[in-house]
């Protein structure tokens, strides 16, 4: 029931349209200088690591930040198209990026059935199948030694020619991560403002309340978790083919997987650069605290806490967080809707109207409706 | 509303059937919530479904709309069976319902609510922009005839319950369901509000729509509906015009405690 004073939340309008193109441009503009602004090879191959981890984290918000399905698990899928590149590599001899591409189609067709049994579940339940997933493939790639060389790991051959030094290796890959994270960013984006978006997202509010307004919940939510599946394997190949070494205990390992839940929180799963601002931000920090406290487990305590602090304090994640602050500073555009009295008077009449139209005895109404201490509105 | 007003007068034998359920039955443990219920709606009328608390009125509204699988029974809706057909399908067979406690997306806009729902036959083109225009051009006319349009773009969880009863009301009628099913559309609601609401409804049911409606304010049940259905221990144990409900002597003492 409108009163004199709703208020309406203003809505950023053309100029913000303006300023989101120069972030982007900015955005690619510090991307593509990167490699040509790093010290050293080591800087460069940190950047890989964080490009990877946007990458992956970017991915696992196709179900995480549309459906808010948790899943802590899905470092399944960035091994599982590890090693399937790796394998296809090693034992057909398939080019390497076609091999990283098949990979990424067969985890998304072993995704198919994993998705069918574990999102019939919602919630806790959901995340603890998700863990268990991970957990099994850990146990299968290591013992099954013979073809995935178990504990002593998997070698995979580079894709570029030896002549080909650390550096270049480095910077190329850089660019090829970035290029992957391109087409995750546009797939995330085109789902976003689609109908097909619009209905994962209603998922993530009510899911029951979405299919009784006819959408299909559980196919789109399958599609989703296939797409993340894929996108996540393609994450996995790309960075075996640059690291070149696979061992199930780094592949397999929940830790990963939760580096990406933690990265797409930090940034905010519901923007589409969240994820990447949270690999920026967890990626960098990881890398400096195992520069600087070595092989201590000092870098998973400042991950905990960084967790800790976002939950707490920034529920939502950054961009929101900085999207409201910014919000504050601009003029309000039409926060209250002013109603006049002649408006008000109008809205009365046609109230009684409706009224004596509905009830034959409206007294009778009136006494009837005077029961009732219930308020409905509240402010 | 006037325009079609005189056809019950003067047609009172053709009713035809909305939905109906014949022998629905659904158990909670060893309670029987719904027990053997054959109802029958009528369609283009507002039908009322009633009865004390308990009876088993909103696991039948569940087991309809396929919120629940009922143990047995059957589900028809025109002719159509329903029997445990998932929630979006009998959605998109045409009917529409709203939620006891209502139900809106809280972190969506007043807009963006309305456009998640799928009308009969439009899921096609899933990619397309959920910001279609004629989508939003149909959003915003339901959202001024419920009298909220200018809340467009407020979150969902900023509106008041009694916005929130209407926004969930306007989101039922984006999916242009032929058939409207509301659990307690007056729970919790101020008068006026009750006023608002049962105006919507006699109006859409001028446009044709079918109303099954789950109320206990006697008086708006009364006035509204041209079929009462009345429940107790999850059966039907009366049905008929609202005059003949009232002065059912089995009603009285179910419902009505005399």
């Amino acid at each position: 029931m409108p009163s004199a004073s709703d208020t309406v939340t203003a809505r950023p309008g053309r100029g913000s349209t303006a300023l989101k193109a120069v972030g982007l441009l900015l955005l690619v503009a510090a991307v593509v200088s990167f490699p040509s602004l790093a010290a050293d090879p080591f800087i460069l191959s940190v950047g890989v690591v964080i490009m990877s981890y946007a990458v992956l984290a970017t991915s696992w918000n196709f179900v995480g930040g549309f459906t808010g399905y948790i899943s802590l698990g899905h470092a399944a899928y960035s091994g599982l198209g590890a090693y399937a590149t790796g394998l296809l590599v090693i034992h057909t001899g398939t080019n390497p990026w076609l091999a990283m591409l098949l990979a990424g189609v067969v985890v998304a067709l072993i995704a198919i059935p994993i998705g069918i049994a574990s999102l019939r579940v919602r919630g806790a339940s959901f995340v603890i199948v998700s863990i268990a997933m991970v957990l099994i493939l850990l146990l299968v790639f290591q013992s099954w030694g013979s073809v995935t060389g178990g504990s002593n790991g998997l070698r995979v051959p580079r894709p570029f020619d030896p002549s080909v030094l650390r550096p270049e290796q480095h910077e190329r890959f850089f660019y090829l991560h970035a290029a992957l994270l391109a087409v995750a960013l546009l797939a995330w984006w085109a789902i976003d403002r689609s109908r097909f978006g619009m209905g994962l997202k209603a998922i993530r509010e009510d899911e029951d309340k979405a299919q009784s307004l006819g959408v299909p919940t559980f196919s789109y939510k399958l599609v989703a978790f296939v797409v993340s599946a894929f996108f996540t394997a393609l994450g996995g190949g790309l960075y075996a083919l640059w690291f070149g070494f696979l061992d199930p205990i780094f592949q397999f390992s929940i830790l990963v997987g939760s580096y990406m839940v933690l990265m797409s929180l930090l940034g905010g799963i519901r923007s589409l650069f969240g994820p990447l601002l949270g690999a920026v931000i967890v990626g960098y920090a990881v890398e400096y605290f195992k520069s600087q406290y070595g092989d201590t487990q000092f870098h998973l305590v400042a991950m905990g806490l960084l967790l800790g602090a976002v939950v707490l304090f920034m529920p939502d994640g950054i961009i929101p967080a900085l999207t409201q602050l910014v919000r504050r500073f601009r003029p309000q555009a039409a926060s209250i809707r002013e109603v006049s009295q002649a408006d008000l008077a109008e809205q009365r009449r046609a109230a009684a109207d409706g009224s004596e139209g509905s009830t034959a005895d409206p007294g009778a109404a009136a006494a009837g409706a005077g029961d009732r201490e219930t308020e409905g509105v509240k402010r | 509303m006037t325009a079609t007003s005189p056809a019950p007068e003067a047609a009172p034998s053709a009713v035809e059937v909305s939905l109906a359920t014949e022998g629905l039955a659904k158990s909670f443990g060893g309670v029987k919530a719904v027990d053997g219920a054959s109802v029958t709606f009528q369609h283009g009328k507002v039908n009322a479904l009633i009865g004390p608390n308990g009876s088993g009125k909103t696991t039948f509204f569940n087991c309809v709309t396929g919120m629940i699988q009922p143990d047995a029974g059957t589900v028809s809706y025109r002719g159509r069976d329903l029997t445990g057909k998932a929630p979006h399908r009998v959605a998109r067979a045409g009917i529409g319902r709203s939620f006891q406690l209502c139900r809106v997306f809280p972190r969506m806009t007043v807009l963006e609510n309305l456009l998640v729902a799928v009308r009969p036959g439009g899921l096609g083109r899933s990619m397309r922009s959920a910001r279609d225009r004629e989508d939003i051009a149909r959003a915003r006319e339901l959202l001024s005839r419920v009298g909220i349009d200018h809340l467009e773009q407020a979150e969902a969880r900023d509106l008041s319950y009694g916005q929130q009863k209407l926004l969930e009301l306007a989101g039922v009628l984006m999916a242009d369901p032929e058939t409207i099913m509301l659990d307690e559309p007056a729970g919790g609601v101020n008068p006026a509000l009750i006023d608002r609401i049962a105006g919507l409804v006699r109006s859409l049911n001028a446009e044709g729509k079918t109303f099954i409606v789950v109320e206990h304010n006697m008086d708006l049940v009364m006035s509204l509906s041209d079929h009462v259905v009345v429940f107790d221990r999850g059966r039907q144990i009366c049905e008929g015009t609202p005059t003949v409900v009232q002065n059912d002597p089995r009603v009285l003492e179910a419902y009505l405690g005399v």
